[in-house]
């Protein structure tokens, strides 16, 4: 930092721009590089636990997958599957939904008009 | 001493530098940061006004080299790249903090060895230039500062801004006309 320094002259601009500028320029940081060789070392490990992470859930994946498609024919399987299906409530409760919708296609057309005038003219 | 003793220019030194970083050389990393990280303090500490702030980014700089090492090609000067790096860390930044920084650096560096009287006067007009840098625009400082600063050509400047050269030449032209206009104190005949 023993940059060579004139007293500012007042009148020349870009001269005292670049002296005032390049006095900033060399920033010394005790001790920066070890301290950015270790943060750089943890990112390396960090990444490499990624890397790994990310192939282990792959092979899982694939041995899901594996186990899943070579028991398709197993009849253990399919009734598991039956049984999954008879507890389902959701479907269940999607079953009478349904049933209701066609309930309400039987249920005949009333005018409102007609029901106020029932209402108001005991004649009727 | 002979040619062939010649330590190699910086460039290519920094090529060989990186070859060994990218092949997991640790001292070679170390070395590495050690030639460029106090000129990019230096210039992080111009662009955020805080020295913490700038060896944060200055850390995070080393470390996307680091992961780029493996893909780096030796097209253009390795300070240009951490420059670039850095200029786009600077701009998330400012975007992390919602506003641009308009405050002066948080302390003067030393006067060197003028008079007493003399030196205080620099830094008197060293502190109001950086104040004033500190206010132009976001592209018209980091123009002025990589070319006053950092003494890089126009070209240099707009590969690391990803503008065209000509509105480096105009952020800089602006900037000057900007900076003149804050300093007109100190330079208009009492």
């Amino acid at each position: 930092m023993n940059r060579p320094m004139h007293p500012p002259s007042g009148h020349d601009f870009d001269q005292d721009l670049a002296r005032a500028l390049a006095s900033g320029r060399d920033v010394p940081c005790p001790g920066f590089a070890d301290r950015a060789v270790r943060a750089i070392g943890a990112d390396r490990r960090r990444r490499t636990l990624l890397r790994w992470g990310s192939g282990l859930t792959t092979a899982a994946a694939c041995l899901l997958a594996a186990f899943v498609l070579h028991g398709g024919g197993d009849d253990s399987l399919a009734q598991r599957a039956d049984a999954l299906a008879a507890s389902d409530e959701s479907r269940q409760l999607s079953d009478i939904l349904g049933f209701a919708d066609e309930l309400s296609l039987l249920t005949p057309a009333i005018d409102p008009h007609s029901v106020v005038e029932a209402l108001i003219n005991p004649d009727l | 001493m002979s040619p062939e003793e010649l330590p190699p220019p910086e460039d290519e030194e920094d090529k060989r530098l990186m070859a060994l970083v990218a092949s997991g050389d640790d001292d070679a990393l170390r070395l590495l940061v050690h030639r460029h990280h106090v000129r990019l303090v230096g210039y992080l500490r111009s662009e955020v006004g805080s020295q913490t702030t700038a060896e944060e980014l200055a850390m995070e700089v080393f470390i996307r080299l680091h992961r780029a090492a493996g893909r780096w090609r030796p097209e253009a000067k390795l300070t240009t790249y951490l420059i670039h790096i850095a200029h786009n860390l600077v701009l998330n930044e400012w975007r992390r903090r919602g506003r641009k920084p308009t405050t002066a650096l948080d302390s003067a560096p030393e006067p060197g060895d003028l008079s007493h009287d003399s030196a205080r006067r620099v830094n008197e007009l060293d502190e109001a230039f950086r104040q004033a840098v500190a206010l132009l625009p976001a592209e018209q400082r980091t123009a002025i500062l990589l070319l006053v600063q950092q003494e890089m050509p126009y070209e240099e400047i707009a590969a690391v801004m990803e503008a065209p050269v000509s509105s480096v030449k105009t952020w800089i032209h602006r900037a000057r006309t900007r900076l003149r206009e804050l300093l007109k104190d100190h330079y208009d005949p009492a």
